[in-house]
């Protein structure tokens, strides 16, 4: 028994890590048209959510406005 | 202030209930709280509105694109939320009054408040599908109401507290609570803290005596302090990862066009008390099969669509499935109605391959076809095929210089060229045609009485529906109608069209694979050559296949193949072992409808990941995969069982017929077979 969404809300028998795999694979050997693909930038963001995003948001959730320092870094290293 | 935050459901639940004694009546907030959202902006709920209300107004002949739609409609809302500011706290509008406004200024005499009950049916609509209830709430609520709390929602919200039950109705909780509240019917919301002493004075209620939850800490809790209520906040990191993850899906499907796909997999994914465990059969139905069908069937209702076609017949026995799908889907795709009138109709390859012979008798092109599958072998496979009796050929047959046994297929012992050079002189026999139209004739006639009774004949444009491989289902059906003058033009289309055999289209007959058709190089979705009797197994109807048409002195007779043999009891259990897949299938039909709705992709914007989800699950497949998804048995009466020679089962052996061994450790087998679908693909 499983679920059709596991709690990282990935598609059950098509995780994201498959994909991870399959865009591998792609880089080698042609698998047909995806249209572009998607995206070395959007598969590491993805791949933090879905891995990471539960640790991240309870930090956020839970300290955020001790965090806004940090925040106004990262805003002043992307601008 | 007098609210506390929780991160968790769970431990937001364990602090009220130790708060709990002294209050009898519990508040809750309605949208994140009690309810939330598939989407993570609910303003995308209102874009499927806006084309419906384009759709409307282009039936009056007025031309307004769904943007612009949308942008009036903001305007108008904006326009209602300042003129409430001017004498209220709080800057609310009223979902009837502007939408009523809306409409008057678009449609203009052709408003009726028949049209505004249409639209807020279909927003309603809409927001159900995207509003799940959150089930460990519920399941609490559920534990007070039995204690006898008194509980209420109070929302801050557009829409008044008359249609914000239908959501709360839907979610199946509205009997738990006395009453809805929305800031909408009294412009006096959570956010400037007028709704709480509003509700106290109302409802009789003491803040005292009253617990709070919501996700707002302003307006849920820091306004409730203020009015002396217990507030408690929720706000769940593993709701903002959702959201996150579905924000992510949707700002990237926008530039790539990848991930639409993906985004509408996101959105049909199961939340809450939805997800519940279930066999990976029907994971695979839901997250596989399913949306893949829900492409087919959309696509198909377009192309229907474009070419003004009245009638959609769906061919037996996988258009089972493909009707229960378009039965879901259809109306959430297309709320203002124009999609065609659907049948099931009952037919095979069997029962029409005699039919087909009536008038044209049996063409080389058909007899090729008899020979195609390696079981058949001489001409008792024809005459099985195409339901004819041997014996009354003997003498034609002696005079050609051929017995029924003699071998016909190359791939057979016994084969000799010059007997099927024979062969195919005897077919321009004017005896031996004659012989077969006479044989064939009633079951014909009896499939014109069926076809005329489920209305093939009374449309002009009538699309074909199947699910593949070759159309030979199609070519047999039109072949034995096409004597007739009321010939309806036929569009076939089918899941994949792998054309094994160039098909006779000609202005009254064509036939298009939808998912992949060979006529277009397509390598991704070629990957459905790995195993495409799962998808047939995985549509097909729980009951025998149709063997032929009888005349009878009523009209005519459907006889269906008996299931008391080996074949059609393999047959049985292998429906039985795909019932949770077929289950899988159709429970992601309205959740397929809706968020394709709410997206307003189609086949092309979705291709892409599907083409990667199809090199994934059949290219690439887990062991654990083919072992589950590959089918027991697949039935197939149009295969004879005669053994063709040794080195044509000698064959590369194709991923899905490996063992679970290799499959498992062998680390280059998926390559290797990837690589020689490659080849095949570039040699067709």
């Amino acid at each position: 028994m499983r679920r059709v969404v596991n709690r990282r809300f990935e598609l059950s028998g098509n995780s994201h890590f498959r994909l991870l795999k399959l865009s591998l694979i792609g880089k080698f050997v042609p698998v047909g048209n995806l249209r572009g693909g998607p995206g070395v930038r959007c598969l590491a963001v993805l791949s933090l959510l879905h891995y990471c995003g539960y640790p991240l948001y309870y930090v956020r959730a839970r300290y955020g406005h001790r965090l806004q320092v940090f925040k106004k870094i990262l805003d002043k290293i992307r601008h | 202030m007098n609210f506390t935050t929780y991160y968790s459901l769970s431990a937001l639940i364990s602090a009220a209930e130790k708060k709990i004694a002294g209050k009898k009546v519990i508040s809750f907030d309605l949208f994140d709280t009690l309810l939330i959202r598939r989407i993570h902006d609910p303003d995308v709920v209102k874009l499927p509105v806006a084309r419906y209300i384009s759709k409307i107004a282009g039936t009056y002949d007025i031309s307004l694109p769904a943007q612009n739609v949308q942008r009036m409609r903001d305007t108008i809302e904006q326009r209602h939320r300042a003129k409430t500011g001017e004498q209220f706290d709080d800057h609310e509008a009223c979902y009837p009054q502007y939408m009523q406004e809306l409409l008057v200024e678009i449609l203009k005499t052709h408003y009726s408040d028949s049209i505004l009950d249409l639209v807020t049916t279909y927003e309603l609509t809409m927001e159900n599908s995207m509003l799940v209830p959150r089930s460990e709430l519920v399941a609490w609520i559920q534990k007070l109401h039995q204690r006898g709390k008194r509980l209420f929602i109070i929302s801050d919200m557009y829409m008044p507290g008359s249609h914000l039950k239908k959501l709360v109705e839907h979610a199946g909780i509205l009997d738990l609570f006395e009453d809805v509240i929305s800031s909408a019917d009294t412009f006096l919301a959570k956010a400037s803290g007028k709704a709480y002493p509003m509700i106290a004075e109302r409802y009789g209620l003491t803040a005292s005596d009253w617990l709070h939850v919501g996700d707002n800490p302003f307006s849920d809790g820091m306004r409730a302090a203020e009015a002396g209520i217990d507030a408690l906040i929720i706000h769940d990191p593993r709701e903002d990862q959702r959201k996150s993850i579905v924000k992510r899906y949707y700002n990237y499907s926008d530039g790539r066009a990848f991930w639409r796909g993906r985004l509408l997999q996101q959105l049909m994914a199961p939340l809450e008390d939805e997800n519940k465990e279930v066999a990976p059969l029907y994971a695979e139905g839901y997250n596989f099969v399913g949306p893949l069908i829900g492409i087919f069937i959309q696509q198909l209702a377009e192309k229907c669509r474009q070419n003004n076609i009245t009638k959609v017949f769906f061919l037996s026995r996988e258009g089972w499935t493909f009707k229960r799908y378009w039965e879901r889907v259809v109306p959430l795709l297309y709320p203002e109605g124009g999609v065609p009138e659907t049948e099931y109709l009952y037919v095979s390859r069997m029962a029409l391959a005699g039919a087909s012979c009536a008038h044209q008798g049996l063409t080389k092109t058909n007899a090729d076809i008899a020979f195609l599958p390696s079981g058949n072998r001489d001409f008792r496979d024809v005459c099985r095929i195409f339901g004819l009796d041997t014996d009354k050929f003997t003498q034609v047959l002696n005079h050609y210089g051929l017995s029924a046994d003699t071998c016909l297929s190359h791939i057979h012992d016994g084969y000799l060229p010059e007997n099927r050079k024979k062969f195919d002189e005897m077919l321009g026999d004017r005896e031996f045609q004659r012989e077969v139209k006479s044989q064939t004739m009633p079951a014909n006639e009896a499939m014109q009485r069926y076809f005329a009774e489920v209305g093939l004949f009374d449309h002009e444009r009538v699309a074909i529906v199947d699910i593949g491989w070759l159309g030979t289902i199609q070519r047999f059906m039109f072949e034995a109608i096409a004597h007739r003058k009321d010939c309806p033009r036929c569009y076939g289309y089918l899941f994949a069209a792998t054309r094994g055999i160039p098909y006779p289209e000609c202005e009254k007959n064509s036939i298009e694979g939808i998912i992949y058709d060979r006529n277009r190089f397509d390598l991704a979705a070629s990957t459905l050559f790995y195993a495409r009797d799962i998808f047939e197994e995985a549509c097909r109807a729980p009951y025998p296949t149709l063997n032929g048409y009888k005349l009878t002195e009523k009209g005519y007779e459907l006889v269906f193949r008996q299931t008391d043999d080996d074949v059609g009891q393999a047959e049985l259990a292998q429906d039985s072992y795909f019932a949770p897949l077929q289950q899988g299938i159709i429970d992601s039909a309205e959740r397929y409808g809706a968020a394709s709705a709410l997206l307003n992709y189609g086949l092309d914007d979705y291709k892409a990941w599907f083409n990667s989800v199809l090199v994934n699950k059949l290219a690439f497949p887990e062991t654990g995969e083919v072992a589950r998804i590959r089918n027991q048995h697949h039935l197939d009466d149009f295969h004879g069982r005669k053994k063709p020679k040794a080195f044509f089962n000698k064959r590369f052996t194709v991923l899905w017929d490996r063992s679970r061994a290799e499959l498992r450790f062998n680390p280059l087998l998926r390559l290797r077979c990837f690589f020689y679908h490659l080849r095949e693909r570039i040699n067709e």
